[in-house]
């Protein structure tokens, strides 16, 4: 965990790809993509049911450990309509029953708008961004806006760190800017970009159980490159 | 269909032709000297094995009619049929149904072989329809073809596998007699050639009397080669129980045959052993002169270094283009051509326009350009890579010129094979050394191609990633019962072990996405319809939605509800789908929707490629494609070269990089991975021989006293030769002694300053020695291990022995490699004893440990990315795809990371883990390795500085430790030159202090 300044709020980064807003009891995700696999399945991909279990299992642990009366998802929650499978939504109504008493706000994302808003009995209160909220303004896509901070997800971002030899290895991330943050992508079953930070953005990748700042901007990768 | 000059033609008992109906090898004959050809031996052999009902594989040399050996034979077989003068009007509608397939592994290579298909057609007047079939060909016609096929369809093994997809498959193919494998041997060894084996499986379980001929250059085993492509349907060969060696010999009885009907019955007796023969051999006998000779550079670097050399030698090889008609010059990668076609257009800006350059990042219209230009004779030289390597006779060429080596002797001899095709004409190589150690490797290949020991191509061993995807296709081409399917897939060579377990497991896989039950919810690709079997040939029954249809498009299903009937009907089906594939009960496994067999047929086929993007001027045209990793590193403004081309990138936008023209040519050579390949079993064999032959008869001398060693060597700077002619008289040392036998070949007398220095400083090591040196440097100990065995088995073993030398006490060990040796560098002394070595590259445990060592790397997750393609897990992303796929798209790594999560028993998992132990370790080298290593005798040698075998080792090793390339360059480089001047300067010296720990060569560094 990180406990960073984000418009003057002292805001978490948590490991599970989450972040923690404590004065607001509230917690921060983006991109869950709920039903991404059962979307593969339809189409005859067989990707593995298990990961939306864990994905809500670790929602659960993050709820409990803070006691977060509030989770603001920024967008992409459904990924899309042949995801809405029995398993998925039941899955979810069950998960809900359980932590009747959270709020949950989604501003919607473009995975939103194809999939269709979460069904009424998960009890998700669905705005279109940008969402003004303190000094946080909630969106999807990244931006900047003159009212405030924005929060967004959407691109997944990822940090390429560099191992021994020529191994590389990619990390999701927080990606801290002056005036826009973006959240690495909630959901187990999600790809990553690899961004390309500029100077004076904080960037803090995600690993196993550990959220650890890296150096910004990093060093590019030389140009020419040698026959 | 070369004029004959030695062949003896057997043509007493040929009978003229009579006016009514000449027999139809009279009437080939007569096509043949028409042209002024006589048929060769194997041609003759080749159509009277396909008479016979006999499969085979013929081999002969480029150049000399294999494709017509092959492609008379059902031509006669029609010929000899009985049929209404009608049929023979030439009407479009009306032609022949379809008889032939001929598949080519490159599409590019369709056009011309309809080409030579038609020639004999037109002449016999034949009512013949000859089309191709590629990824090329145009919406109509493919519309067309799924109607009719023509009498001759040329063909890949991607567009053959896409035909078997649709439902009128078996109908469409129903009146196949003869199935042609062009080049063969470059299908073989990969999962595109085991696909093809499925296919044909197919056909054969279609139609049972189809014959096959494969069409092979040179190879290692041939045998082998045969068996994979007629595949394990027929009866076990003769030859196991006979004495025969299987190859079919001219039997003039047949000659005077061939006016006779065809017989109802293959003939007996085309054996010498007189029982029916299923699949032979056949080899064009004419061996072609290669003439190998070598550009000799004027002096050797003792401290050779990959990529270094090579370009210096350029106003030499500039001579060598002058000498002939068209040369192709040869390299190993794509960044090397492009590199060497800048250098010739700057040297030679004249030439502009008479060279061009060749490569599959390409556009293909621009490669079709330059094959065009060459086939007219109108190019001096062409740039290219292993893109030129196959394909069709390109006559103007008479020289080749191989940059590099070659690390293969099927490949020098697959080159050489492409100058030289005017009959009686010499193919002639000539060798361009990139470091000095190649040098010995070009003398090896010389000797290896003269031995003809040449590199086999193993056939992969059921890769269940590809199976998977043919039972898809298979389903949705008109579907298929299981237990039959379960026959007639390991009637294909690769599976013909499958066990019952591996099978059902794909079953699984395709029909509920694994065997544990929950873990894929709604998934299928493949159904089981409850209706009985149906006549194939029938039009596929429309799909009554709410029966059978496990997933209806997902717009369908946009509730959560909106799990359909259907969908449940089949949800509860597939439980019992487990049943399906140990009950014969008759039901038929069909593609599951639409939409899967619409992704499905996008995915088909098994070419791997890293993702490319397109690069393209801006609103213009294509220049060919690029890494997307090298794009990646770009950014706007940045210049890269492409095709020859300065281009300066603008932007990027989805799959496509767009450039404009840079003005100056300065810029990055794009650097392609995969470019480098590995010394084969058979040139690494060749090496070592080389080299002991050099150690053992050099005699010791002393050593030259300083200063003597460039520019002295005068005497042997010209290029060498296989003539004597050429050779330079005296090869004298610099200092007057002679340093080695005459006896060797003009390279090795070449590298003689280096070996002498090797052996000299070091050891050079024996036929019976394992050379192992030791330094210590600032940056820690190094130990060099020298087994010759080729970069792969060398990653293989390093990784093993640091695998071990952590398990035995912990630190931390950086391992490299190259294809002569290891280097193993540790902050901490390493072990310095034979037993240490001995222990730790033993044979023994060698499964288990390199298991162990795999665990802790990323290869299997990287093996992995093919083989997710393969199976269907990655959902191709092309423009215009829509949004469907677009929801869909995953990379393989995070298939990779949930399978181990949740679906650990996941066969495909595994596969990655055997691919990687097979193909990138080569477990089976590795294990011959290390046998041969443990009856060596260990030579340790304690170094003072590098040597001139370690050198490029330690070069290799600091490239991979992360320093950006121009400090290696610059590093290198200042070491090369310090050791060059200690080699040249303080020999004497050196010699007394030999056994002193030194680091300040580092220091100079």
């Amino acid at each position: 965990m990180e406990r960073v300044p984000i418009a003057d709020e002292k805001i978490d980064l948590l490991p599970e790809r989450a972040m923690w807003w404590e004065r607001r009891s509230t917690l921060l995700l983006a991109d869950p993509h709920l039903g991404k696999t059962a979307a593969f399945r339809a189409l005859g991909i067989p990707a593995p049911e298990a990961t939306t279990a864990r994905d809500l299992d670790r929602l659960s642990d993050l709820i409990d450990r803070h006691t977060a009366r509030r989770i603001v998802v920024l967008g992409d929650m459904l990924h899309a309509a042949a995801g809405r499978s029995s398993e998925v939504i039941d899955m979810f109504t069950a998960w809900r029953a359980s932590f009747a008493t959270v709020d949950i706000l989604l501003v919607r994302g473009n995975h939103d708008d194809r999939a269709g808003d979460p069904p009424p009995e998960w009890r998700v209160d669905c705005v279109n961004g940008p969402h003004a909220d303190g000094p946080f303004i909630y969106q999807h896509e990244p931006g900047e806006s003159a009212r405030g901070h924005v929060l967004c997800g959407h691109i997944h971002p990822a940090v390429r760190l560099f191992g021994r030899g020529e191994s590389t290895m990619r990390a999701p991330c927080f990606w801290v800017g002056e005036r826009c943050t973006v959240l690495p992508a909630f959901g187990s079953f999600t790809g990553a970009k690899v961004i390309r930070p500029r100077e004076g953005d904080r960037v803090f990748a995600v690993g196993e159980g550990a959220v650890v700042e890296v150096p910004s901007p990093l060093p590019k990768a030389r140009r020419a490159v040698s026959p | 269909m070369k004029q004959v000059t030695k062949a003896p033609i057997r043509t007493r008992r040929i009978t003229p032709a009579t006016a009514p109906a000449p027999p139809p090898l009279a009437r080939i004959v007569n096509w043949f000297a028409s042209r002024g050809w006589k048929p060769f031996d194997f041609q003759l052999e080749t159509w009277r094995a396909y008479q016979a009902g006999s499969s085979g594989l013929v081999h002969a040399p480029t150049g000399m009619g294999k494709s017509l050996a092959v492609w008379l034979g059902p031509v006669m077989e029609y010929l000899s049929e009985e049929r209404p003068e009608a049929t023979l009007a030439c009407t479009r509608g009306s032609s022949e149904p379809l008889r032939v397939l001929w598949i080519t592994p490159m599409r590019a290579l369709a056009t011309d072989t309809v080409r030579s298909l038609a020639a004999p057609i037109a002449d016999l007047g034949l009512n013949w329809s000859i089309e191709k079939r590629t990824g090329d060909t145009s919406a109509s016609i493919k519309l067309r073809q799924r109607d009719r096929l023509p009498s001759a369809l040329i063909t890949t093994p991607e567009s053959l596998s896409l035909l078997l997809s649709y439902p009128n498959a078996r109908e469409a193919f129903a009146t196949l007699r003869c199935i042609v494998v062009d080049e063969w041997h470059e299908l073989l060894s990969t999962k595109r050639g085991t696909q093809t084996e499925l296919c044909l499986a197919r056909l054969r379980h279609w139609t049972p009397h189809v014959r096959t001929w494969g069409l092979s250059a040179t190879l290692g085993n041939l045998d082998e080669a045969l068996n994979v492509l007629v595949g394990d349907s027929l009866p076990q060969r003769h030859r196991d129980t006979e004495q025969c060696d299987g190859i079919v010999r001219p039997l003039t009885s047949i000659t005077s045959s061939t006016n006779d009907p065809p017989p109802a019955t293959p003939i007996p007796s085309l054996c010498p052993c007189a029982s029916v023969v299923f699949r032979c051999l056949i080899r064009g006998d004419e061996p072609k002169r290669i003439d190998v000779r070598t550009i000799l550079p004027e002096s050797i670097e003792r401290f050779p270094w990959a990529g270094h050399l090579g370009l210096r030698l350029l106003d030499k090889v500039l001579d060598e283009i002058n000498t002939a008609r068209t040369s192709l010059l040869f390299t190993n990668t794509r960044s090397q051509a492009e590199l060497w076609f800048r250098a010739i257009i700057e040297a030679k800006p004249d030439w502009m326009g008479r060279i061009a350059i060749h490569h599959g990042s390409l556009d293909r219209d621009v490669r079709a350009e330059v094959e065009e230009l060459l086939r007219k004779g109108e190019l001096l030289c062409v740039v290219c890579t292993s893109s030129l390597d196959l394909g069709v006779d390109f006559s103007p060429v008479e020289q080749v010129i191989q940059v590099g080596s070659p690390k293969g002797v099927a490949r020098l001899l697959q080159r050489a094979g492409r100058s030289g095709h005017q009959p009686g004409a010499v193919s002639a190589v000539v060798c361009v050394p990139t470091n000095a150690l190649e040098l010995v490797e070009f003398a090896a290949a010389r000797d290896a191609m003269t031995t003809l020991s040449i590199e086999p191509r193993a056939p992969l061993d059921k890769p269940l990633d590809v199976l998977v995807q043919h039972l898809v296709t298979a389903a949705l081409g008109g579907g298929f019962e299981a237990e039959a399917m379960y026959d007639e897939v390991r009637s294909a060579w690769a599976y013909r072990h499958l066990s019952r377990e591996e099978w059902g497991w794909c079953m699984d896989f395709v029909t509920r996405g694994g065997p544990s039950l929950g873990a894929y919810p709604r998934f299928a690709r493949v159904i089981r319809t409850p209706t009985n079997p149906r006549a194939v040939s029938e039009p596929p029954p429309p799909l009554p939605a709410g029966e059978v249809r496990a997933c209806p498009p997902w717009r369908e299903s946009s509730r959560a509800e909106g799990a359909s009937a259907a969908a449940r009907f089949n949800h509860n089906d597939a439980r019992d789908l487990n049943g399906i594939r140990i009950t014969p009960d008759g039901s038929r496994m069909i593609g599951a929707s639409s939409i899967v067999e619409r992704t499905h047929r996008l995915n088909i086929g098994t070419i791997s490629s890293d993702t490319s993007i397109r690069v393209k001027y801006v609103g213009g045209a294509t220049i060919g494609t690029i890494e997307e990793s090298f794009i990646a590193r770009l950014s706007p403004g940045d210049r890269f070269v492409l095709g020859g081309k300065p281009l300066e990138l603008v932007r990027v936008r989805e799959m496509t990089a767009q450039v404009k023209r840079a003005k100056s040519l300065r810029g990055a050579v794009p650097r392609w991975e995969g470019g480098r390949s590995p010394l084969s079993t058979q040139l690494a064999h060749a090496v070592r021989a080389k080299l002991t032959e050099y150690s053992s008869q050099s005699t010791a001398l002393p050593f030259p006293k300083p200063g003597g060693l460039k520019g002295s060597s005068r005497g042997w700077s010209e290029s060498s030769s296989g003539t004597p002619g050429k050779l330079p008289q005296s090869l004298l040392h610099p200092e007057g002694v002679l340093v080695s036998n005459n006896n060797h070949s003009p390279e090795m007398r070449a590298i003689a300053p280096l070996l002498d220095l090797q052996s000299h400083w070091s050891r050079l090591p024996g036929a019976d020695e394992l050379l192992i040196e030791s330094l210590e440097s600032r940056d820690g100990f190094h130990v060099f291990i020298y087994p010759f065995e080729g970069r792969l088995v060398h990653e293989g073993l390093g990784a093993l022995a640091a695998h071990r030398l952590t398990r035995q006490k912990p630190r931390s060990i950086t391992v490299s490699g190259n294809d002569y040796g290891i280097e193993l560098l540790s902050a901490e002394p390493l072990p310095i004893d034979e037993a240490s070595w001995r222990r730790v590259l033993s044979p023994d445990d060698l499964l288990e440990d390199l298991l162990a060592c795999l665990n802790s790397t990323e290869l299997p997750r990287r093996q992995f990315r093919d083989i997710a393609r393969v199976a269907g897990l990655i959902v191709p992303g092309f423009p215009g795809a829509g949004k469907s796929t677009r929801q869909v798209q995953a990379s393989s790594e995070l298939f990779f990371d949930v399978f181990t999560e949740f679906d650990p028993g996941n066969r495909l998992l595994e596969q990655a883990r055997r691919e990687v132990l097979q193909q990138q370790l080569e477990i089976g080298r590795t294990r011959d390795s290390l046998d041969r290593l443990s009856k060596q005798r260990v030579v340790m040698v304690t170094l003072d500085q590098l040597s001139p075998l370690s050198f490029p080792l330690w070069a290799e090793g600091l490239r991979t430790q992360h320093v950006t390339s121009e400090s290696w360059t610059d590093r290198v480089r200042k070491m090369a030159v310090a050791l060059e001047s200690k080699a040249g300067l303080n020999t004497e010296e050196n010699r007394g202090k030999q056994r002193k720990r030194e680091t300040d060569v580092n220091d100079a560094v």
